[in-house]
């Protein structure tokens, strides 16, 4: 059995040794400890070393709030986390911990003389220290800095494990498990609500598993928190511990961490490590309970000093003593129940100080039963102990007069300097916070949010007083949503209630310029540093916390803000109030990525859409490119092809005989009813009133700007039916364009419009040889030239398959797409690849299709323009419609800036060496030797090495372009600058002879 | 298992949109009346429809009624103008079911599943892709998801599946 | 997250199945070509850009499709009330909290 463990007591399994490391030795706990409560048990106080000053430091609490015992766990490769909080993390058989902030080990730390410097760290350190010589700031003060800063050790392989997320919805979410929270999910779930309670830690109860010698409606406080339970789980209420509510978000939205497996020995296969639940509430209770303060003063930081309640706790939940013999130092009635406890248990306690110059008589009555030496109007003012405390300096303070010191020997120091309402979450929902002078602390005010503080949370002291109010909190819940319900405030025996002072630090006769008063532990801000920083003109504690850092750690101030308030208020002779008070923001306390993260890692890191031939492509060595959400068949290498060798094979066999493209992420609308051709005309340029079923357009959209958002071609298949094509990006947004005008604009149109997008697979047959490959297949329409012209669109059937044909291209060849519904898509391909095999039909991906386009001066909207792009700038102005009265965008194309001079056209760009491809993006000037910045007047829009032509082309847009051609620009690209013509768009067939075949 | 997840056959499916006057006589043609709350659905032996908004329907029946809806609706067309499209091919239904086919949903949907009774059905979201979500029974959804999205969808509820098996 | 309730679905529905789409009741003229330049700029470009109540559209965008309006108030960031397109703009509400 371990030196400080009591058999028996407390809620682990003294029959379940736990073994584990600790910085490479071994030890056993219980199952039920927590690494910290395991530590302790086995003497071990000594955890961690501080941030910056590189101190020797101990678990200060038994909780979440813990600034000091932050260390590294590890569950083999990959499962390495940092700032782990030891007095959270519970034991599991194995668990591998390290501390922290030390070289080269925690007893013996070099970095420790930092603390001997103390004196020149002072607040502002780092602004006052490294503003010059200015070039060293680079080179040496920030590498040094940065190589010092940070807390713990990053993990550096990827993290193996799985997180998960879920939705969740209540009635009502209870937040805390203490009595507070048991009596509100109890309440509410006897009204029939549907009620969710969640605790952080490993078990229910709160407080209440500190103090099992309350008694609550006739039981023993343990009893009745087992009865509660099984109570709220009949009724249906789902209880949920390890689960954090880390962010209070609009309309009752919280964020929870559920920690699912880091307590167990060996997890389930493919368990989530965590999961984040997004739960919808219809109302909150927060019962959060309160924070126990430390008391501000020399040496408060030594291994061994620690906050009474966490004593308490470490006793009756953990059955461990921290020291045998203690000091206590308090401000509050609650540390004398722990003293009582604590010496109920065996531990000698050494003296009670009491900052207070007459606390309650009965106390003072139970603590002389017990023996205990209590020192009424005392401060304490030193501790001694290098790893740990040894002894405590105790002086007697008179109308202020601090007399001389006495040290009394101890081996732990338990202080409370009070209780501060847990109000975090609280703060997230923007609700206001009123200093209460008496209480000398925030307590909850309004908020917007359906949201109730409960017990503790709002400045109640006391479990009866904390579950009368927990029970009417879960009432006045299921009354908000409409139910009965019968109020039952618990009765409570051996209550134990309570009150204190709340103080700035503790009265000194030692030279407060040397005084190691720790305000933030973990940040190692002292009281002097605050005092300082108001004195250096930080009047705001926004202004102090940044100067000096306070309550900016992980820990977000838990323990700290309030003492650093009432110093920086003290300094600058102001009300608290006056001075504010920081802001709170999500998380609660730090959250993993990975628990944010989710499902969203791997390959399902984002929605990936494939198409019908996706598989196809994969099969046949595809290379795939991002496009919008989709991948695409980006370019089919052949064995011993690179990229360039691939797109120039594609292009020319395209060219030659005939290639074959997939286009099924091509967004289609079905624009259907009587005013079909109505809104067409409204919405896109052209005019379509005349387009006659089965012939197709090219369609151009503006927005109302004027500026180009998309296009596609266009079928009309009857007179009240259109088949409409998008660009891949843009097919859900032009959707929700044409909607917003048919739903607001004009309502009064008989006209729906339909995604069949994904209905159709789609293949683009494209080259001389595409009708012979095609003709073959189809059934129930005449493909030849006469009878199937170019822009022509038919239903027929394509290898057995009913299909949607249009003729049309997008390279300059003679081109056919081939709609068939999507289940087909595969068989239709495959189809076509035989029936083209005796013409070397050759599948190329986007690359090629980019560059066929772009030699036939084809533009891509979003790629060619920018969303400052008009038709006319595009050279587009003959898709105009020009006689229409209006169309979407129409207005705008006359406003000042769309007609005057100097606007960006878009041209072809052909550098004078041949085989220089200019970079996309690269920007151009007139004049080369112009001095620095040079007047840039346009960019390079497409490049690419055209296999057909034998030279790169280029499209870019450039001011005035289009009464440049043949003029001279340059490209200063890296390396050096290239000399490139101005030239019209159409490289390749600019007559369009071959699409006539 | 307490969930499992099955891609169901294909069947005929249209989105059918009209509105006034011309709901009842479309409702007529098809022999049963429109729904007329977003949510609720009507069923006339296999023929199925859903009402997704103020004028939109989805209707579901066997493959081999695609033609005879699609006619029965074109010969009241020019009285009762609408458009019926047919979107067979653009989802793909996957089948729910089972006593954990709610909490298995929830990794994704962020509505409230208590709120959708069994016979109603909504789009909404799984993940990030618009889906229609049929509750066919307390414990059976249907989720129609447009085809591209399935490779997304289909391995999360996977995951979700082994997340359930594994307990935790 | 939000939750919004759609008029049409006559629901109140996570954020994340809407979309918001701009301020509201800027209605497109009637004739833009009649419009002068002023005019016709103010219409594509001129906003209200309100701190408090703020008329502004939505679409349920993950649900029945329809384009609404909605004041939501741009401080708060709460709804004060949902409505159907093309009635007319309402009055504030006299409280907070409607929806």
């Amino acid at each position: 059995m371990s030196r400080y463990r009591i058999p028996g007591k407390g809620r682990v399994d003294h029959a379940a040794p736990v073994r584990f490391s600790f910085d490479g030795r071994s030890y056993t706990g219980l199952r039920g400890d927590t690494v910290a409560s395991a530590l302790l048990a086995n003497g071990v106080h000594l955890m961690g070393r501080s941030f910056k000053y590189h101190r020797p430091r101990g678990a200060v609490t038994a909780g979440s709030e813990e600034p000091n015992a932050l260390i590294g766990t590890s569950r083999g490769k990959g499962r390495f986390e940092p700032n782990t909080r030891a007095t959270m993390q519970e034991l599991r058989a194995g668990l591998v911990a390290e501390s922290q902030n030390k070289w080269p080990g925690l007893g013996f730390d070099l970095g420790a003389v930092n603390d001997l410097a103390y004196p020149l760290f002072s607040a502002g350190f780092y602004y006052k220290t490294f503003m010059w010589p200015r070039a060293f700031w680079d080179r040496v003060y920030e590498p040094v800095i940065r190589a010092a800063a940070g807390l713990g050790r990053a993990p550096s392989e990827p993290d193996p494990d799985r997180y998960a997320s879920r939705y969740l919805h209540a009635d009502l979410l209870v937040v805390g498990a203490g009595p507070a929270g048991l009596a509100a999910a109890r309440a509410a779930a006897r009204a029939g609500l549907r009620v969710t309670l969640v605790d952080e830690h490993a078990e229910m109860g709160g407080a209440l598993l500190s103090d099992p010698g309350v008694v609550i409606e006739g039981r023993p406080a343990w009893d009745w928190l087992a009865a509660t339970l099984d109570e709220l789980r009949a009724l249906g209420v789902r209880l949920m511990c390890r689960t954090t509510a880390i962010g209070y978000y609009h309309q009752n939205m919280i964020g929870l961490c559920e920690r699912v497996t880091d307590h167990l020995d060996s997890p389930p296969e493919n368990a989530p490590r965590e999961r984040l639940w997004r739960v919808r509430a219809a109302r909150v209770v927060l019962a959060q309970g309160a924070i126990e303060k430390p008391l501000v003063f020399d040496g408060n930081d030594r291994p061994g000093v620690m906050l009474a309640g966490a004593a308490q706790t470490y006793l009756h939940r953990f059955g461990v003593l921290v020291g045998r013999r203690a000091a206590v130092v308090t401000a509050h009635d609650s540390a004398y129940f722990a003293a009582f406890d604590l010496a109920d248990a065996g531990v000698r306690i050494a003296v009670l100080v009491d900052t207070r110059d007459a606390p309650p008589a009965a106390l003072l009555d139970q603590a002389r039963r017990r023996g205990i030496e209590v020192l009424a109007g005392h401060s304490v003012t030193a501790t001694t102990g290098r790893l740990r405390i040894r002894s405590v300096r105790v002086n007697r303070v008179r109308d202020g007069q601090v007399a001389g010191g006495r040290a009394i020997a101890c081996d732990c120091l338990l202080m409370s300097g009070g209780w501060t309402p847990s109000l975090h979450l609280f703060s997230h929902t923007k609700g206001s916070l009123i200093w209460d002078e008496a209480a000398q602390t925030y307590l909850p005010g309004e908020t917007i949010e359906d949201c109730h503080v409960a017990g503790a949370g709002k400045g109640l002291w006391g479990y009866g007083a904390v579950l009368a109010d927990g029970d009417a909190a879960g009432v006045a819940a299921a009354s908000a949503l409409g139910r009965a319900a019968a109020g039952a405030a618990p009765a409570v025996a051996h209550d134990r209630t309570g009150s204190g002072e709340a103080l700035r630090e503790l009265p000194s006769d030692l030279a407060p310029s040397l005084a190691r008063a720790f305000v933030d532990f973990q940040n190692d801000v002292t009281a002097k540093d605050i005092r300082l920083a108001v004195r250096e003109g930080m009047k705001s504690i926004e202004h102090v916390k940044r100067y000096t850092t306070t309550g900016m750690a992980t820990d977000q101030g838990k323990l700290s803000n309030i003492n650093g308030l009432m110093i920086a208020a003290d300094t600058l002779g102001k009300a608290p109030p006056q001075v504010g008070l920081t802001t709170f923001r999500p998380p609660y306390t730090p959250t993993t990525f990975g628990a944010l993260a989710g499902y969203h890692r791997g390959s399902h890191f984002e929605l990936t859409r494939k198409t019908p031939i996706d598989p196809w492509a994969e099969e046949h060595g595809a290379v795939f490119e991002p496009v919008a959400q989709w991948r695409r068949a980006w370019y089919f290498p052949r064995p011993g092809e690179d990229m360039e060798a691939a797109v120039a094979r594609e292009c020319l066999a395209t060219r030659a005989s005939v290639g074959i493209f997939d286009a099924s992420t091509l967004g289609k609308i079905e624009v259907a009813g009587p005013d079909a051709v109505e809104f067409m005309n409204r919405m896109y340029t052209n005019p379509w009133t005349k387009l006659a079923p089965g012939r197709t357009r090219y369609g151009l959209l503006l927005g109302e700007d004027g500026f180009i958002r998309d296009d596609g071609v266009i079928g009309r298949l009857a007179d009240d039916l259109f088949h409409v094509t998008t660009t891949t990006g843009g097919a859900a947004r032009v959707l929700t364009m044409m909607e917003d005008y048919l739903q607001t604009e004009w309502p009064d149109l008989r006209v729906w419009l339909t995604s069949t997008t994904e209905h159709w697979a789609v293949a683009a047959l494209n080259g001389p040889n595409a009708r012979k490959v095609l003709e073959p297949l189809v059934e129930g329409l005449d493909i030849s030239a006469d009878a199937f012209p170019h822009m022509s669109v038919a239903e027929c059937r394509v290898a057995g398959i009913p299909a949607r044909l249009f003729r049309l291209s997008f390279t300059g060849e003679l081109g056919f797409e081939i709609n068939v519904p999507a289940r087909h898509g595969a068989d239709l391909w495959r189809a076509l690849m035989a029936a083209g095999a005796p013409f070397d039909i050759c599948p190329y991906g986007t690359e090629t299709m980019h560059v066929l386009r772009a030699e036939k001066g084809f533009i891509i909207v979003g790629q060619d323009t920018d969303g400052t792009v008009t038709p006319e700038d595009a050279g587009l102005g003959w898709a105009i419609g020009k006689a229409k009265p209006d169309f979407v965008g129409k207005r705008s194309l006359s406003r000042p800036d769309m007609v005057a001079p100097g606007r960006k056209q878009l041209v072809g760009l052909l550098t004078e060496e041949d085989d220089v491809r200019l970079e996309e993006g690269a920007q151009i000037v007139d004049d080369p030797d112009q001095p620095l910045p040079m007047r840039m007047v346009g960019h390079v829009t497409s490049s690419y090495r055209s296999a057909t032509l034998g030279r790169s082309i280029a499209m870019a847009l450039i001011e005035n372009g289009h009464s440049r051609i043949g003029e001279v620009v340059h490209v200063p690209m890296p390396g050096r600058t290239h000399r490139a013509r101005i030239t019209g768009t159409a490289f390749y067939d600019p007559d369009g002879a071959r699409l006539k075949l | 298992m307490q969930v499992t997840v099955e891609e169901l056959a294909p069947v005929a499916r249209f989105s059918l949109r009209v509105r006034d006057k011309g709901v009842a006589a479309v409702g007529k043609a098809l022999g049963l009346t429109l729904p007329g709350r977003i949510g609720e659905r009507a069923d006339r032996g296999d023929l199925t429809a859903l009402c997704l908004g103020p004028d939109e329907w989805v209707l579901t029946a066997p493959e081999d009624a695609r033609d005879r809806i699609a006619a029965d609706l074109a010969a009241i067309y020019a009285r009762a103008p609408h458009s019926l499209t047919d979107i067979s091919d653009r989802e793909i239904s996957l089948r729910i079911a089972g006593p954990a086919a709610a909490t298995l949903l929830s990794i994704g949907c962020p509505r409230d599943l208590d709120r959708l009774e069994p016979g109603r059905g909504v789009r909404t979201l799984f993940d990030s892709a618009t889906v229609v979500l049929w509750r066919d029974g307390p414990e059976a959804f249907r989720m129609d998801v447009w085809r591209s999205f399935v490779p997304h969808v289909r391995p999360l509820l996977e995951i979700g599946q082994e997340e359930l098996a594994a307990g935790l | 997250m939000l939750l919004i309730h759609c008029p049409y679905c006559d629901e109140t529905l996570p954020e994340a199945e809407f979309a918001y789409a701009g301020e509201a009741h800027i209605a497109r003229p009637a004739d833009p070509m009649a419009t002068s330049d002023e005019e016709w700029r103010d219409f594509l470009f001129i906003r209200t850009n309100a701190k408090g109540p703020h008329y502004e559209r939505w679409r349920h965008v993950h649900g029945c499709g329809r384009f609404f309006n909605a004041i939501r108030d741009t401080v708060s960031d709460r709804f004060l009330m949902t409505y159907k397109a093309g009635e007319a703009r309402p009055a504030l509400p006299a409280k907070e909290g409607a929806e």
